[in-house]
């Protein structure tokens, strides 16, 4: 039997009778006496074996501190002192689950994301389908609390974190599979960048959107534009099947030949219908591709965008550049352009990109002949110490029908409001329409371009964006979208794709759980 | 010429992060006088400088320590001043309290601390500073009582007191600031690379100093000067010239690699001491 020794945190006598300690110390606070994280944290650092408990969380100015001091002994010494602020607040929590509060070690690295602070109380880690069913059990006994769904922590119009909620994180689902010929299983913790690695042994490379550090579980519900999207189709379209967990905590696989409507929905609008498990995804063969980054300068930033819309209207599928640009300096623009070409031959490569090149002054440029898996593995790795955004992402989203002249010069006016610092075409285009608008929940199939525009000022970027670009719109990729305003729903969703989302919805989620990433309503309104 | 005569101390700046433990225990055995760290908590990158001075503390003999400096409104003063002694305790007197009045309000508050205007934070700190020595102080058995406008403590039970007097250094820059580090402060931690004029600064800003000190009935030498720098800046004759022509008894450079703390502890600081000790004859 192993006993805890009790040790006073006595000025005089501490460090004498923490030399010699056989087994688990319990440390017991006095007033007058040493301060107990100060003593934990040197008995920890003086005895290698030493496991300790003490009588309450570090003090500190907040809970934010504390944690932080927490997980910096955690980064130290391991999991060696506890603290009694480990103990839940919810007493019905499932036992099969992992859980992070705030106190816990490792919660801080999870409680914000990419783009977003937030403090939820809980954080649920579900391992497997059960195991996520057992936190819907729990997160519908709470409806008080708000529900986010976290894959990788990317989400920018999804609330993959919140505060005083509940998160569903499946960050640690992430296992990569080869089912068959081309066919790879994935979960939705695991992040593109993983994917592109695995598949690259197989020759193999299945599109996902332009950043490795995505999880796939957030991205392969909504769509995924990306730069392999116009010769393969969305992200969505490779899809083959799913498993899920609804609301109810049935189990359940969506392909084209079962559960068909849930396939349907999955495919655009996953996050109202349940908790994704898996995908079994179709890759292509992809090997070596051309990899660019142009950088160009012009002070006629409507011409080149007018001009870099028709370059990119006469490319080929195989390939596929996206245009970002910044605030203008005195009159001058800087554009990044960055994209693939699905060829690794030399010449082709140059013949695809020549005409981007042109369309500014060219300041700065790299091109190389790569991997699909090189592209995506550009990504940091998040490590233990996870992401740290802070406060709201401020972010609109637009699918356009044609860059027109017009468009082009409404862009520069937003621009010169000063209201966004990061403004993104994305081309679509390609196999993205080969799929007809009523197959998947994603129902715009045929713009020209994805247009994504970042700001600072939710009020200011809203209003130039409504005065100046919304005009030439028809419709928003939804994942970039951070606008809660209630036409952004119809803007997502055309009428009879909303039609018969509702009608899902009210069958699948009668009781609207999942209700944080572009809700449907039960009800028209 | 401005020379406080005191003694000269050689230390490290190391960048608080998992690798510092190394650094700091290299600096110990380098035989430096001080290691330091500074204390951004809201960087992801860094650890909590307090913890890990704690580590630290156990894992070296005879090094001082210090944060360079801590950040006040992330550090309530009660909840520094236990932790500060019990340190003190712990590692046989080798603990210094570097003290800022916080920059970053953002990180401040992202850390969920108090939000502060410059002119707050210095009320803030002198406040601060009283509470720390009355805890500290323990001669007495009498309760400590503080209604102030940033910190209340209300019949708080004095100690641990510390077991050396440990130094409450602070940084410094503005007037304002300087005049409390010279009312109160026990040394002066700046930085040369925010001097707007490099070392030149020093004299003006010594004054400042020194004219609150005088005004508190305090003599300048009561506050020690030290120093914060890079490795290009911590030649021997550039630090002895900061002694003897600017009163610097601290130097503390910027390293995150064991060779800089030996190369420091072994050819630089002992040359140093040798003209200082020459000159002050």
């Amino acid at each position: 039997m192993i006993t805890e020794q009790k040790i006073a945190l006595d000025p005089a006598t501490f460090a004498e009778s923490a030399v010699h300690v056989d087994g688990p110390v319990v440390l017991e606070d006095r007033e007058g006496g040493l301060d107990p994280w100060t003593a934990a944290v040197w008995l920890a650092a003086r005895d290698e074996n030493v496991r300790i408990t003490l009588p309450a969380a570090p003090a500190a100015v907040s809970e934010e501190m504390a944690d932080k001091a927490l997980d910096t002994l955690n980064t130290l010494a391991g999991s060696r002192v506890t603290t009694p602020g480990a103990a839940s607040r919810f007493d019905d929590l499932p036992a099969s689950l992992i859980k992070l509060e705030p106190g816990d070690p490792g919660y801080r690295g999870r409680s914000s994301t990419y783009m977003r602070g937030g403090r939820p109380a809980l954080i649920l880690r579900p391992r497997t389908p059960a195991e996520v069913a057992d936190a819907l059990a729990f997160a519908r006994r709470h409806p008080e609390l708000q529900l986010g769904l976290r894959s990788g922590g990317h989400g920018i119009s999804g609330r993959s974190t919140n505060t005083g909620g509940l998160i569903i994180d499946v960050g640690a689902m992430n296992s990569i599979e080869m089912l068959g010929t081309g066919l790879v299983r994935v979960e939705p913790g695991a992040t593109w960048k993983q994917v592109g690695a695995f598949l690259d042994k197989y020759d193999l490379a299945l599109g996902s959107g332009d950043y490795g550090g995505v999880g796939v579980g957030g991205l392969a519900t909504a769509g995924g534009i990306g730069f392999l999207s116009r010769s393969q189709g969305l992200t969505i379209d490779r899809l083959r099947a799913v498993e899920l967990v609804l609301a109810d905590g049935s189990q359940v696989r969506a392909s084209d030949t079962e559960n068909q409507d849930l396939f349907w929905a999955v495919r655009g609008a996953g996050a109202n219908f349940g908790v994704a498990t898996a995908f079994e995804f179709e890759a292509e063969e992809v090997t070596e591709v051309g990899w660019a980054q142009l950088a160009l300068v012009t002070d006629d930033l409507a011409e080149s965008l007018r001009q870099y819309g028709e370059v990119a209207r006469a490319a080929p599928r195989d390939t596929t550049v996206f245009w970002l640009t910044g605030q203008p300096r005195q009159g001058q623009s800087v554009i990044q352009m960055y994209g693939l070409v699905d060829s690794g031959d030399p010449d082709t490569i140059i013949e695809r990109l020549t005409p981007f090149a042109t369309t500014g002054m060219l300041a700065q440029q790299q091109v190389v002949v790569a991997r699909y898996t090189d592209v995506m593995a550009q990504a940091a790795d998040v490590g233990a110490e996870g992401h740290h955004g802070r406060g709201e992402p401020i972010s609109r989203s637009g699918f356009l029908p044609e860059l027109t002249e017009e468009f082009a010069r409404d862009v520069v006016q937003l621009l010169r409001s000063g209201q966004t610092f990061f403004f993104q075409l994305r081309h679509m285009g390609g196999a993205i329409a080969d799929t007809p608008s009523d197959a998947t929940a994603f129902a715009h199939r045929t713009p020209e371009f994805s247009v994504t525009a970042i700001g600072m000022d939710r009020q200011g970027l809203d209003a130039a964006w409504d005065l100046f670009l919304a005009k030439h719109f028809d419709g928003l990729y939804l994942s970039f979208e951070t606008d809660q305003r209630p036409e952004r729903l119809h803007d997502a969703f055309p009428p009879e794709t909303l039609g018969r989302l509702r009608e899902l919805k009210r069958r699948y989620d009668p009781a609207a759980l999942f209700r944080d990433n572009f809700p449907i309503p039960l009800e028209t309104s | 010429m401005t020379d406080y005569g005191h003694d000269l101390l050689f230390g490290t700046f190391v960048t608080p992060n998992a690798r510092a433990v190394d650094l700091a225990v290299a600096a110990d055995r380098a035989g430096l006088d001080l290691v330091t760290f500074q204390d951004h908590p809201y960087q992801p990158a860094f650890v909590d400088t307090w913890t890990l001075m704690s580590w630290v503390a156990a894992r070296t003999s005879r090094i001082r320590i210090s944060g360079n400096v801590l950040n006040l409104p992330l550090r309530p003063p009660a909840v520094l001043a236990r932790a500060a002694a019990s340190l003190d305790i712990l590692s046989g007197g080798r603990i210094e309290l570097g003290l800022g009045a916080g920059a970053f309000p953002d990180g401040v508050a992202a850390m969920g601390g108090p939000r502060r205007t410059p002119g707050e934070g210095i009320e803030a700190l002198t406040e601060a500073i009283g509470i720390i020595r009355d805890l500290w102080h323990t001669d007495t058995r009498e309760r400590v009582d503080h209604k102030g406008e940033y910190y209340q403590v209300s019949g708080a039970k004095r100690g641990p007191a510390p077991a050396h007097d440990i130094g409450i250094w602070i940084g410094a820059y503005k007037p304002k600031m300087l005049a409390l580090t010279g009312r109160l402060g026990d040394g002066w931690l700046p930085s040369l690379s925010y001097l707007p004029d490099g070392a030149a600064s020093l004299t003006g800003m010594n004054a400042r100093i020194d004219e609150a000190a005088a005004e508190s009935g305090r003599s300048p030498s009561s506050v020690r000067r030290l120093l914060n720098m890079g490795p290009q800046d911590a030649g021997v004759e550039q630090l002895a010239e900061l002694a003897l022509t600017y009163g610097i008894s601290g130097f503390i450079v910027a390293s995150d690699d064991a060779a800089t703390a030996e190369h420091l502890a072994a050819e630089v600081a002992p040359a140093v001491r040798d003209l200082v000790k020459r000159e002050r004859g």
